[in-house]
Protein backbone atom coordinates (compact mmCIF):
# COMPACT_ATOMS: atom_id res chain seq x y z
CA UNK A 1 0.00 0.00 0.00
CA UNK A 2 2.94 2.39 -0.53
CA UNK A 3 1.38 5.31 -2.35
CA UNK A 4 3.05 8.55 -3.40
CA UNK A 5 2.04 11.61 -1.42
CA UNK A 6 -1.43 12.90 -2.09
CA UNK A 7 -0.65 16.18 -3.78
CA UNK A 8 1.64 14.49 -6.31
CA UNK A 9 -0.92 11.92 -7.24
CA UNK A 10 -2.08 12.07 -10.82
CA UNK A 11 -5.57 11.41 -12.06
CA UNK A 12 -4.88 7.75 -12.49
CA UNK A 13 -4.05 7.34 -8.83
CA UNK A 14 -6.96 9.48 -7.82
CA UNK A 15 -9.18 7.16 -9.81
CA UNK A 16 -7.71 4.05 -8.26
CA UNK A 17 -7.86 5.34 -4.71
CA UNK A 18 -11.36 6.70 -5.15
CA UNK A 19 -12.55 3.32 -6.34
CA UNK A 20 -10.69 1.52 -3.60
CA UNK A 21 -12.31 3.49 -0.81
CA UNK A 22 -15.81 3.54 -2.28
CA UNK A 23 -15.80 -0.07 -3.50
CA UNK A 24 -17.34 -1.65 -0.37
CA UNK A 25 -20.20 0.88 -0.33
CA UNK A 26 -20.70 0.44 -4.05
CA UNK A 27 -20.91 -3.33 -3.66
CA UNK A 28 -23.45 -3.00 -0.84
CA UNK A 29 -25.57 -0.66 -2.94
CA UNK A 30 -25.54 -2.90 -5.99
CA UNK A 31 -25.87 -6.29 -4.31
CA UNK A 32 -28.09 -5.38 -1.40
CA UNK A 33 -30.18 -2.48 -2.66
CA UNK A 34 -30.35 -2.50 -6.45
CA UNK A 35 -30.51 -6.26 -6.89
CA UNK A 36 -33.46 -6.77 -4.49
CA UNK A 37 -35.17 -3.75 -5.99
CA UNK A 38 -34.97 -5.16 -9.51
CA UNK A 39 -35.97 -8.55 -8.16
CA UNK A 40 -39.03 -6.91 -6.62
CA UNK A 41 -39.97 -5.32 -9.94
CA UNK A 42 -39.53 -8.67 -11.71
CA UNK A 43 -41.77 -10.49 -9.21
CA UNK A 44 -44.56 -8.02 -9.97
CA UNK A 45 -44.93 -9.73 -13.37
CA UNK A 46 -45.28 -13.23 -11.89
CA UNK A 47 -47.88 -15.31 -10.16
CA UNK A 48 -45.68 -16.97 -7.58
CA UNK A 49 -45.55 -18.66 -4.21
CA UNK A 50 -41.81 -17.81 -4.04
CA UNK A 51 -40.92 -21.50 -3.79
CA UNK A 52 -41.62 -23.50 -6.92
CA UNK A 53 -44.34 -21.72 -8.82
CA UNK A 54 -43.29 -18.81 -11.04
CA UNK A 55 -45.93 -18.23 -13.70
CA UNK A 56 -45.34 -15.22 -15.90
CA UNK A 57 -48.53 -13.17 -16.05
CA UNK A 58 -47.25 -10.03 -17.76
CA UNK A 59 -49.17 -6.88 -16.94
CA UNK A 60 -52.16 -8.72 -15.51
CA UNK A 61 -51.69 -7.43 -11.94
CA UNK A 62 -51.03 -3.90 -13.14
CA UNK A 63 -54.24 -3.92 -15.16
CA UNK A 64 -56.11 -5.24 -12.16
CA UNK A 65 -54.52 -2.73 -9.84
CA UNK A 66 -55.41 0.42 -11.78
CA UNK A 67 -59.11 -0.40 -11.51
CA UNK A 68 -58.90 -1.63 -7.92
CA UNK A 69 -60.92 0.76 -5.78
CA UNK A 70 -59.72 -0.64 -2.48
CA UNK A 71 -56.16 0.18 -3.49
CA UNK A 72 -57.10 3.77 -4.29
CA UNK A 73 -58.86 3.92 -0.95
CA UNK A 74 -55.68 2.91 0.85
CA UNK A 75 -53.70 5.41 -1.24
CA UNK A 76 -56.19 8.07 -0.14
CA UNK A 77 -55.76 7.05 3.50
CA UNK A 78 -52.00 7.20 3.07
CA UNK A 79 -52.34 10.72 1.68
CA UNK A 80 -54.49 11.80 4.63
CA UNK A 81 -52.09 10.23 7.10
CA UNK A 82 -49.09 11.85 5.40
CA UNK A 83 -50.57 15.32 4.94
CA UNK A 84 -51.92 15.70 8.47
CA UNK A 85 -48.93 14.07 10.14
CA UNK A 86 -46.41 16.24 8.31
CA UNK A 87 -48.53 19.37 8.78
CA UNK A 88 -48.89 18.71 12.50
CA UNK A 89 -45.22 17.97 12.94
CA UNK A 90 -44.27 21.10 11.00
CA UNK A 91 -46.50 23.37 13.09
CA UNK A 92 -45.14 22.00 16.37
CA UNK A 93 -41.54 21.92 15.13
CA UNK A 94 -41.60 25.50 13.81
CA UNK A 95 -43.35 26.75 16.94
CA UNK A 96 -41.07 25.10 19.49
CA UNK A 97 -37.85 25.68 17.53
CA UNK A 98 -38.63 29.39 17.36
CA UNK A 99 -39.51 29.55 21.04
CA UNK A 100 -36.39 27.66 22.10
CA UNK A 101 -34.13 29.94 20.09
CA UNK A 102 -35.40 33.12 21.80
CA UNK A 103 -32.80 34.86 23.94
CA UNK A 104 -35.28 35.54 26.70
CA UNK A 105 -36.39 31.91 27.05
CA UNK A 106 -35.18 30.41 30.34
CA UNK A 107 -33.96 26.80 30.81
CA UNK A 108 -33.55 26.26 27.09
CA UNK A 109 -31.53 23.05 27.33
CA UNK A 110 -33.94 21.47 29.80
CA UNK A 111 -36.94 22.26 27.61
CA UNK A 112 -35.16 21.03 24.51
CA UNK A 113 -34.23 17.76 26.19
CA UNK A 114 -37.82 17.17 27.23
CA UNK A 115 -39.26 18.06 23.84
CA UNK A 116 -36.96 15.70 21.91
CA UNK A 117 -37.79 12.80 24.21
CA UNK A 118 -40.47 11.11 22.01
CA UNK A 119 -37.85 10.64 19.33
CA UNK A 120 -35.89 8.35 21.65
CA UNK A 121 -38.61 5.77 22.13
CA UNK A 122 -38.86 2.92 19.62
CA UNK A 123 -41.87 3.10 17.28
CA UNK A 124 -43.26 -0.15 18.66
CA UNK A 125 -43.08 1.18 22.22
CA UNK A 126 -44.83 4.40 21.23
CA UNK A 127 -47.58 2.38 19.54
CA UNK A 128 -48.12 0.17 22.58
CA UNK A 129 -47.98 3.09 25.02
CA UNK A 130 -50.66 5.02 23.14
CA UNK A 131 -52.89 1.98 22.87
CA UNK A 132 -52.86 2.00 26.64
CA UNK A 133 -53.45 5.76 26.83
CA UNK A 134 -56.40 5.44 24.43
CA UNK A 135 -57.83 2.40 26.26
CA UNK A 136 -61.59 2.92 26.59
CA UNK A 137 -62.09 1.66 30.15
CA UNK A 138 -58.83 2.17 31.98
CA UNK A 139 -56.90 4.58 29.76
CA UNK A 140 -55.68 7.98 30.88
CA UNK A 141 -57.30 10.03 28.12
CA UNK A 142 -60.82 8.87 28.75
CA UNK A 143 -60.28 9.49 32.45
CA UNK A 144 -59.14 13.06 31.75
CA UNK A 145 -62.02 13.71 29.37
CA UNK A 146 -64.56 12.43 31.87
CA UNK A 147 -63.00 14.38 34.71
CA UNK A 148 -63.19 17.70 32.87
CA UNK A 149 -66.66 16.78 31.65
CA UNK A 150 -65.96 16.55 27.92
CA UNK A 151 -67.25 13.00 27.59
CA UNK A 152 -69.78 10.98 29.58
CA UNK A 153 -69.27 7.59 27.92
CA UNK A 154 -65.82 6.15 27.27
CA UNK A 155 -64.60 6.80 23.74
CA UNK A 156 -63.09 3.89 21.84
CA UNK A 157 -60.54 5.96 19.94
CA UNK A 158 -58.83 3.15 18.08
CA UNK A 159 -61.74 0.79 17.48
CA UNK A 160 -64.13 3.37 16.09
CA UNK A 161 -63.62 3.80 12.36
CA UNK A 162 -64.48 7.50 12.60
CA UNK A 163 -61.78 8.35 15.12
CA UNK A 164 -59.10 5.70 14.46
CA UNK A 165 -57.22 7.56 11.72
CA UNK A 166 -57.11 10.79 13.72
CA UNK A 167 -55.97 8.94 16.80
CA UNK A 168 -53.16 7.36 14.77
CA UNK A 169 -52.16 10.72 13.27
CA UNK A 170 -51.95 12.27 16.76
CA UNK A 171 -49.51 9.57 17.84
CA UNK A 172 -47.48 10.00 14.69
CA UNK A 173 -47.20 13.75 15.23
CA UNK A 174 -46.16 13.22 18.86
CA UNK A 175 -43.47 10.76 17.89
CA UNK A 176 -42.10 12.65 14.89
CA UNK A 177 -42.09 16.40 15.58
CA UNK A 178 -38.79 16.38 17.57
CA UNK A 179 -36.66 15.39 14.57
CA UNK A 180 -37.87 18.33 12.54
CA UNK A 181 -37.57 20.62 15.54
CA UNK A 182 -33.88 19.72 15.97
CA UNK A 183 -33.15 20.32 12.29
CA UNK A 184 -34.93 23.71 12.45
CA UNK A 185 -33.17 24.69 15.68
CA UNK A 186 -29.82 24.24 13.94
CA UNK A 187 -31.03 26.23 10.94
CA UNK A 188 -32.40 29.04 13.11
CA UNK A 189 -29.06 29.44 14.86
CA UNK A 190 -27.44 30.32 11.52
CA UNK A 191 -29.72 33.35 11.01
CA UNK A 192 -27.88 36.55 11.89
CA UNK A 193 -29.29 38.59 14.80
CA UNK A 194 -28.64 41.76 12.78
CA UNK A 195 -31.40 40.79 10.39
CA UNK A 196 -33.92 40.68 13.23
CA UNK A 197 -32.75 44.00 14.58
CA UNK A 198 -32.97 45.58 11.15
CA UNK A 199 -36.48 44.21 10.71
CA UNK A 200 -37.48 45.55 14.10
CA UNK A 201 -36.12 49.00 13.24
CA UNK A 202 -38.22 48.89 10.10
CA UNK A 203 -41.22 48.40 12.34
CA UNK A 204 -41.88 44.72 11.68
CA UNK A 205 -43.98 42.93 14.29
CA UNK A 206 -43.41 39.42 15.53
CA UNK A 207 -45.42 37.87 12.74
CA UNK A 208 -43.80 39.95 10.01
CA UNK A 209 -40.35 39.20 11.31
CA UNK A 210 -41.19 35.52 11.15
CA UNK A 211 -42.45 35.90 7.59
CA UNK A 212 -39.60 38.03 6.22
CA UNK A 213 -36.57 36.92 8.23
CA UNK A 214 -37.15 33.54 9.87
CA UNK A 215 -38.96 31.76 7.08
CA UNK A 216 -36.49 32.60 4.30
CA UNK A 217 -33.65 31.70 6.67
CA UNK A 218 -34.94 28.22 7.45
CA UNK A 219 -36.43 27.53 4.02
CA UNK A 220 -33.56 25.38 2.62
CA UNK A 221 -33.52 23.11 5.66
CA UNK A 222 -37.30 23.14 5.98
CA UNK A 223 -37.89 22.04 2.40
CA UNK A 224 -35.33 19.24 2.59
CA UNK A 225 -36.73 18.01 5.90
CA UNK A 226 -40.31 18.25 4.61
CA UNK A 227 -39.43 16.10 1.64
CA UNK A 228 -37.80 13.49 3.88
CA UNK A 229 -40.80 13.53 6.22
CA UNK A 230 -43.25 13.10 3.37
CA UNK A 231 -41.34 10.10 2.03
CA UNK A 232 -41.06 8.54 5.49
CA UNK A 233 -44.75 9.02 6.26
CA UNK A 234 -45.79 7.71 2.88
CA UNK A 235 -44.16 4.37 3.55
CA UNK A 236 -44.71 4.29 7.30
CA UNK A 237 -45.76 0.98 8.80
CA UNK A 238 -44.69 0.32 12.39
CA UNK A 239 -46.74 2.83 14.41
CA UNK A 240 -49.96 2.14 12.55
CA UNK A 241 -49.46 -1.62 12.66
CA UNK A 242 -48.93 -1.58 16.41
CA UNK A 243 -51.85 0.74 17.06
CA UNK A 244 -54.55 -0.74 14.86
CA UNK A 245 -53.08 -3.31 12.44
CA UNK A 246 -54.90 -1.30 9.76
CA UNK A 247 -58.30 -1.63 11.40
CA UNK A 248 -61.02 -1.25 12.46
CA UNK A 249 -62.20 -2.93 9.24
CA UNK A 250 -59.76 -0.99 7.08
CA UNK A 251 -60.09 2.52 8.50
CA UNK A 252 -56.33 2.92 8.94
CA UNK A 253 -55.16 0.58 6.20
CA UNK A 254 -52.48 2.63 4.45
CA UNK A 255 -50.53 1.32 1.44
CA UNK A 256 -47.65 -0.12 3.45
CA UNK A 257 -50.07 -2.28 5.44
CA UNK A 258 -52.00 -3.13 2.29
CA UNK A 259 -48.77 -4.30 0.61
CA UNK A 260 -47.73 -6.28 3.67
CA UNK A 261 -51.10 -8.01 4.03
CA UNK A 262 -51.34 -8.83 0.33
CA UNK A 263 -48.03 -10.63 0.53
CA UNK A 264 -47.91 -12.18 3.97
CA UNK A 265 -51.58 -12.68 4.90
CA UNK A 266 -52.92 -13.65 1.47
CA UNK A 267 -49.58 -14.89 0.01
CA UNK A 268 -50.20 -13.01 -3.23
CA UNK A 269 -46.58 -12.00 -3.66
CA UNK A 270 -46.83 -10.88 -7.28
CA UNK A 271 -49.77 -8.59 -6.63
CA UNK A 272 -48.08 -7.22 -3.54
CA UNK A 273 -44.98 -6.35 -5.57
CA UNK A 274 -47.16 -4.60 -8.15
CA UNK A 275 -48.46 -2.36 -5.38
CA UNK A 276 -44.95 -1.67 -4.11
CA UNK A 277 -43.78 -0.72 -7.62
CA UNK A 278 -46.78 1.61 -7.94
CA UNK A 279 -45.83 3.36 -4.69
CA UNK A 280 -42.22 3.55 -5.86
CA UNK A 281 -43.35 5.38 -9.00
CA UNK A 282 -45.43 7.80 -6.94
CA UNK A 283 -42.43 8.61 -4.75
CA UNK A 284 -40.27 9.21 -7.83
CA UNK A 285 -42.89 11.60 -9.22
CA UNK A 286 -43.06 13.46 -5.90
CA UNK A 287 -39.28 13.78 -5.80
CA UNK A 288 -39.04 15.07 -9.35
CA UNK A 289 -41.78 17.61 -8.60
CA UNK A 290 -39.92 18.79 -5.51
CA UNK A 291 -36.66 19.14 -7.47
CA UNK A 292 -38.45 21.26 -10.08
CA UNK A 293 -40.02 23.45 -7.42
CA UNK A 294 -36.66 23.94 -5.74
CA UNK A 295 -35.11 24.97 -9.05
CA UNK A 296 -37.87 27.50 -9.55
CA UNK A 297 -37.18 28.99 -6.13
CA UNK A 298 -33.48 29.39 -6.91
CA UNK B 1 -40.49 47.16 23.99
CA UNK B 2 -43.60 46.27 25.97
CA UNK B 3 -44.45 43.65 23.40
CA UNK B 4 -41.02 42.10 23.86
CA UNK B 5 -41.45 41.66 27.56
CA UNK B 6 -44.94 40.26 27.19
CA UNK B 7 -44.12 37.73 24.50
CA UNK B 8 -41.83 35.34 26.42
CA UNK B 9 -44.59 34.72 28.98
CA UNK B 10 -46.92 33.39 26.31
CA UNK B 11 -43.99 31.56 24.78
CA UNK B 12 -43.01 30.04 28.10
CA UNK B 13 -46.57 28.81 28.66
CA UNK B 14 -46.56 27.20 25.22
CA UNK B 15 -43.23 25.49 25.83
CA UNK B 16 -44.41 24.19 29.20
CA UNK B 17 -47.60 22.88 27.57
CA UNK B 18 -45.44 21.17 24.96
CA UNK B 19 -43.32 19.57 27.68
CA UNK B 20 -46.47 18.34 29.43
CA UNK B 21 -47.71 16.87 26.17
CA UNK B 22 -44.46 14.88 26.02
CA UNK B 23 -44.11 14.03 29.71
CA UNK B 24 -47.66 12.95 30.57
CA UNK B 25 -47.60 9.84 28.34
CA UNK B 26 -44.08 9.00 29.51
CA UNK B 27 -45.13 9.41 33.15
CA UNK B 28 -48.16 7.18 32.54
CA UNK B 29 -45.89 4.51 31.08
CA UNK B 30 -43.48 4.63 34.02
CA UNK B 31 -46.08 4.53 36.82
CA UNK B 32 -48.09 1.80 35.10
CA UNK B 33 -45.00 -0.39 34.97
CA UNK B 34 -44.66 -0.20 38.77
CA UNK B 35 -48.29 -1.00 39.52
CA UNK B 36 -49.58 -4.44 40.41
CA UNK B 37 -51.83 -5.95 37.74
CA UNK B 38 -55.21 -5.43 39.53
CA UNK B 39 -54.44 -1.77 40.07
CA UNK B 40 -54.24 -1.18 36.30
CA UNK B 41 -57.92 -2.18 36.02
CA UNK B 42 -59.06 0.49 38.44
CA UNK B 43 -61.60 3.05 37.36
CA UNK B 44 -60.86 5.89 37.92
CA UNK B 45 -57.16 5.05 37.49
CA UNK B 46 -54.65 5.76 40.23
CA UNK B 47 -52.24 8.53 39.30
CA UNK B 48 -49.57 7.21 41.64
CA UNK B 49 -48.95 3.48 42.24
CA UNK B 50 -50.51 2.42 45.56
CA UNK B 51 -47.68 -0.01 46.17
CA UNK B 52 -44.52 -0.02 44.12
CA UNK B 53 -43.79 -3.46 42.73
CA UNK B 54 -41.31 -4.89 40.25
CA UNK B 55 -43.66 -7.81 39.47
CA UNK B 56 -44.23 -6.65 35.92
CA UNK B 57 -40.51 -6.50 35.20
CA UNK B 58 -40.01 -9.92 36.76
CA UNK B 59 -42.86 -11.42 34.74
CA UNK B 60 -41.62 -10.01 31.46
CA UNK B 61 -38.11 -11.31 32.01
CA UNK B 62 -39.01 -14.68 33.55
CA UNK B 63 -42.19 -15.73 31.73
CA UNK B 64 -41.43 -14.30 28.32
CA UNK B 65 -38.20 -14.62 26.38
CA UNK B 66 -37.47 -10.93 26.76
CA UNK B 67 -33.80 -11.64 27.46
CA UNK B 68 -33.50 -13.51 24.15
CA UNK B 69 -35.25 -10.71 22.28
CA UNK B 70 -32.90 -8.18 23.80
CA UNK B 71 -29.80 -10.21 23.04
CA UNK B 72 -30.90 -10.76 19.43
CA UNK B 73 -31.41 -7.04 18.99
CA UNK B 74 -28.02 -6.25 20.47
CA UNK B 75 -26.24 -8.73 18.18
CA UNK B 76 -28.04 -7.62 15.03
CA UNK B 77 -27.90 -3.89 15.74
CA UNK B 78 -24.28 -3.76 16.91
CA UNK B 79 -23.12 -6.04 14.09
CA UNK B 80 -24.87 -4.09 11.37
CA UNK B 81 -23.87 -0.72 12.82
CA UNK B 82 -20.17 -1.62 12.99
CA UNK B 83 -20.08 -2.92 9.42
CA UNK B 84 -22.12 0.00 8.16
CA UNK B 85 -19.81 2.54 9.76
CA UNK B 86 -16.70 0.85 8.35
CA UNK B 87 -18.13 0.88 4.83
CA UNK B 88 -19.66 4.35 5.10
CA UNK B 89 -16.55 5.97 6.58
CA UNK B 90 -14.31 4.59 3.84
CA UNK B 91 -16.73 5.65 1.12
CA UNK B 92 -17.26 9.08 2.67
CA UNK B 93 -13.51 9.64 2.85
CA UNK B 94 -12.94 8.35 -0.70
CA UNK B 95 -15.66 10.52 -2.19
CA UNK B 96 -14.57 13.59 -0.26
CA UNK B 97 -10.81 13.32 -0.88
CA UNK B 98 -10.25 11.92 -4.37
CA UNK B 99 -11.32 12.97 -7.81
CA UNK B 100 -12.38 9.91 -9.73
CA UNK B 101 -14.55 9.12 -12.71
CA UNK B 102 -18.12 8.41 -11.72
CA UNK B 103 -17.86 10.17 -8.37
CA UNK B 104 -20.84 12.41 -9.08
CA UNK B 105 -22.84 9.42 -10.23
CA UNK B 106 -21.87 7.51 -7.08
CA UNK B 107 -23.00 10.30 -4.77
CA UNK B 108 -26.20 10.81 -6.74
CA UNK B 109 -26.85 7.10 -6.56
CA UNK B 110 -26.42 7.13 -2.78
CA UNK B 111 -29.07 9.83 -2.49
CA UNK B 112 -31.47 8.19 -4.93
CA UNK B 113 -31.56 4.98 -2.89
CA UNK B 114 -33.28 7.05 -0.19
CA UNK B 115 -36.33 7.19 -2.41
CA UNK B 116 -36.78 3.45 -2.60
CA UNK B 117 -39.70 2.46 -0.45
CA UNK B 118 -38.33 -0.33 1.72
CA UNK B 119 -41.47 -2.49 1.35
CA UNK B 120 -40.53 -3.07 -2.28
CA UNK B 121 -37.54 -5.05 -0.97
CA UNK B 122 -39.47 -7.01 1.62
CA UNK B 123 -40.55 -9.84 -0.69
CA UNK B 124 -37.18 -10.06 -2.51
CA UNK B 125 -35.33 -10.25 0.80
CA UNK B 126 -37.79 -12.83 2.11
CA UNK B 127 -37.10 -14.97 -0.96
CA UNK B 128 -33.33 -14.37 -1.14
CA UNK B 129 -32.75 -15.08 2.55
CA UNK B 130 -34.91 -18.19 2.33
CA UNK B 131 -32.90 -19.36 -0.66
CA UNK B 132 -29.62 -19.08 1.22
CA UNK B 133 -30.98 -20.41 4.51
CA UNK B 134 -30.65 -17.03 6.22
CA UNK B 135 -34.23 -16.73 7.50
CA UNK B 136 -34.15 -16.83 11.30
CA UNK B 137 -30.46 -15.97 11.49
CA UNK B 138 -28.67 -12.95 12.87
CA UNK B 139 -26.60 -12.71 9.71
CA UNK B 140 -29.73 -12.39 7.56
CA UNK B 141 -31.02 -9.43 9.55
CA UNK B 142 -27.55 -7.87 9.69
CA UNK B 143 -27.36 -7.95 5.89
CA UNK B 144 -30.78 -6.33 5.57
CA UNK B 145 -29.99 -3.61 8.10
CA UNK B 146 -26.68 -2.81 6.40
CA UNK B 147 -28.53 -2.25 3.15
CA UNK B 148 -30.83 0.25 4.90
CA UNK B 149 -28.11 2.15 6.70
CA UNK B 150 -25.19 2.33 4.27
CA UNK B 151 -26.65 4.92 1.87
CA UNK B 152 -27.60 7.61 4.38
CA UNK B 153 -24.57 6.93 6.59
CA UNK B 154 -22.27 7.27 3.58
CA UNK B 155 -23.90 10.59 2.84
CA UNK B 156 -23.55 11.77 6.44
CA UNK B 157 -19.88 10.76 6.54
CA UNK B 158 -19.22 12.41 3.18
CA UNK B 159 -20.78 15.66 4.45
CA UNK B 160 -18.68 15.41 7.59
CA UNK B 161 -15.38 14.83 5.77
CA UNK B 162 -16.17 17.81 3.57
CA UNK B 163 -16.15 20.04 6.67
CA UNK B 164 -12.58 18.95 7.56
CA UNK B 165 -10.07 21.21 5.78
CA UNK B 166 -8.04 19.41 3.16
CA UNK B 167 -4.86 21.40 3.92
CA UNK B 168 -4.23 18.98 6.76
CA UNK B 169 -3.96 16.09 4.33
CA UNK B 170 -1.39 17.98 2.29
CA UNK B 171 0.62 18.84 5.39
CA UNK B 172 0.58 15.19 6.44
CA UNK B 173 1.64 14.15 2.94
CA UNK B 174 4.65 16.45 3.18
CA UNK B 175 5.49 14.71 6.45
CA UNK B 176 5.68 11.51 4.45
CA UNK B 177 2.40 9.81 5.31
CA UNK B 178 0.84 7.70 2.57
CA UNK B 179 -2.87 7.81 1.81
CA UNK B 180 -3.79 4.98 4.13
CA UNK B 181 -1.77 6.74 6.83
CA UNK B 182 -3.58 10.00 6.17
CA UNK B 183 -6.91 8.22 6.42
CA UNK B 184 -5.97 6.42 9.62
CA UNK B 185 -3.90 9.04 11.45
CA UNK B 186 -5.39 12.34 10.27
CA UNK B 187 -8.87 11.98 8.81
CA UNK B 188 -10.17 9.26 11.10
CA UNK B 189 -9.34 10.97 14.42
CA UNK B 190 -10.67 14.30 13.16
CA UNK B 191 -13.90 12.74 11.99
CA UNK B 192 -14.60 10.91 15.26
CA UNK B 193 -17.52 13.18 16.22
CA UNK B 194 -19.02 12.55 12.78
CA UNK B 195 -18.48 8.82 13.11
CA UNK B 196 -20.05 8.88 16.56
CA UNK B 197 -23.21 10.65 15.50
CA UNK B 198 -23.54 8.57 12.33
CA UNK B 199 -23.18 5.39 14.40
CA UNK B 200 -25.84 6.58 16.81
CA UNK B 201 -28.14 7.34 13.91
CA UNK B 202 -27.68 3.85 12.45
CA UNK B 203 -28.04 2.33 15.90
CA UNK B 204 -31.34 4.08 16.63
CA UNK B 205 -32.79 3.21 13.24
CA UNK B 206 -31.85 -0.44 13.47
CA UNK B 207 -33.08 -0.75 17.05
CA UNK B 208 -36.39 0.71 15.85
CA UNK B 209 -36.79 -1.50 12.82
CA UNK B 210 -39.87 -3.69 12.99
CA UNK B 211 -41.35 -4.65 9.64
CA UNK B 212 -38.39 -6.57 8.22
CA UNK B 213 -37.52 -8.23 11.51
CA UNK B 214 -41.13 -9.37 11.84
CA UNK B 215 -41.14 -10.84 8.34
CA UNK B 216 -37.68 -12.36 8.29
CA UNK B 217 -37.78 -14.09 11.68
CA UNK B 218 -40.41 -16.69 12.44
CA UNK B 219 -39.13 -18.56 15.49
CA UNK B 220 -39.52 -17.26 19.01
CA UNK B 221 -35.80 -17.47 19.82
CA UNK B 222 -34.73 -15.26 16.90
CA UNK B 223 -37.09 -12.33 17.41
CA UNK B 224 -35.74 -8.87 18.09
CA UNK B 225 -37.05 -6.66 20.88
CA UNK B 226 -39.36 -4.69 18.58
CA UNK B 227 -40.98 -7.81 17.18
CA UNK B 228 -41.02 -9.57 20.53
CA UNK B 229 -42.92 -6.89 22.41
CA UNK B 230 -45.05 -6.10 19.36
CA UNK B 231 -46.37 -9.65 19.63
CA UNK B 232 -46.45 -9.94 23.42
CA UNK B 233 -49.39 -7.57 23.39
CA UNK B 234 -51.52 -10.16 21.60
CA UNK B 235 -51.03 -12.63 24.44
CA UNK B 236 -54.18 -12.88 26.56
CA UNK B 237 -52.16 -13.55 29.73
CA UNK B 238 -50.37 -10.24 29.58
CA UNK B 239 -51.45 -7.10 31.43
CA UNK B 240 -50.83 -3.45 30.83
CA UNK B 241 -48.31 -3.14 33.65
CA UNK B 242 -46.30 -5.96 32.02
CA UNK B 243 -46.47 -4.27 28.62
CA UNK B 244 -45.27 -0.97 30.06
CA UNK B 245 -42.39 -2.69 31.84
CA UNK B 246 -41.41 -4.42 28.60
CA UNK B 247 -41.68 -1.09 26.77
CA UNK B 248 -39.36 0.61 29.21
CA UNK B 249 -36.84 -2.24 29.02
CA UNK B 250 -36.96 -2.11 25.21
CA UNK B 251 -36.26 1.62 25.27
CA UNK B 252 -33.21 1.41 27.55
CA UNK B 253 -30.52 1.59 24.82
CA UNK B 254 -32.13 4.62 23.21
CA UNK B 255 -32.69 6.29 26.56
CA UNK B 256 -28.99 5.79 27.33
CA UNK B 257 -28.18 7.51 24.03
CA UNK B 258 -30.59 10.26 25.01
CA UNK B 259 -28.91 10.76 28.39
CA UNK B 260 -25.26 10.50 27.37
CA UNK B 261 -24.84 11.44 23.71
CA UNK B 262 -27.73 13.72 22.87
CA UNK B 263 -25.67 16.82 22.11
CA UNK B 264 -23.00 14.97 20.18
CA UNK B 265 -25.68 13.25 18.15
CA UNK B 266 -27.62 16.35 17.20
CA UNK B 267 -24.51 18.37 16.38
CA UNK B 268 -23.24 15.70 14.00
CA UNK B 269 -26.63 15.14 12.46
CA UNK B 270 -27.27 18.79 11.71
CA UNK B 271 -23.71 19.67 10.63
CA UNK B 272 -24.18 18.40 7.09
CA UNK B 273 -27.83 19.35 6.78
CA UNK B 274 -27.51 22.99 7.66
CA UNK B 275 -24.58 23.55 5.35
CA UNK B 276 -26.39 22.75 2.13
Amino acid sequence: MKQPALRHVGDLHQNKLGYLFTAPAFLVLVLMVVYPLIYGIVISFFDTNLVNRFDFVGLKYYKRLIVDETFYASLGRTAIFTIFTVAGRTVLAVLFANLLVMDSMPCKTVFRSILVLPWFFPDVVVGILWRWLYNANYGLFNFILRTIGLADAPIEWLSNSKTAMWAVIMVSIWKGFPFMMVMLLAALQTISKDLYEAAELDGCGVFQRFLHVTLPGIMPVLSTTLMLEIMWCFKHFTLIWNLTKGGPVDATQVVSIDIYNTAFQYTRYGESSTRAVFVFVIIIILTVMQKKMKRKEA
Amino acid sequence: MGQRRKFPVAGLILVILGCLMVLVPVYWMVITSFKAAPETFRNPPTLWPESFTLDAYRKVIDDYSFGDFFLNSVIVVVGSTLLTILVATMAGFGASRFRFRGKGAFLGFVLVTQMFPSVIMLIPYFRILKLYGLINTHLGLIIVYISFQVPLCTWLMYSYFETIPKDLDAAAAIDGLNNWGIFRKIALPLSLPGIASTSIYAFINSWNEFQFAMTLTTTEDMKTVSVGIGQMIDDTMINWNDMMAASILASIPLILVFIFCQNLFFEGLTAGGVKQ
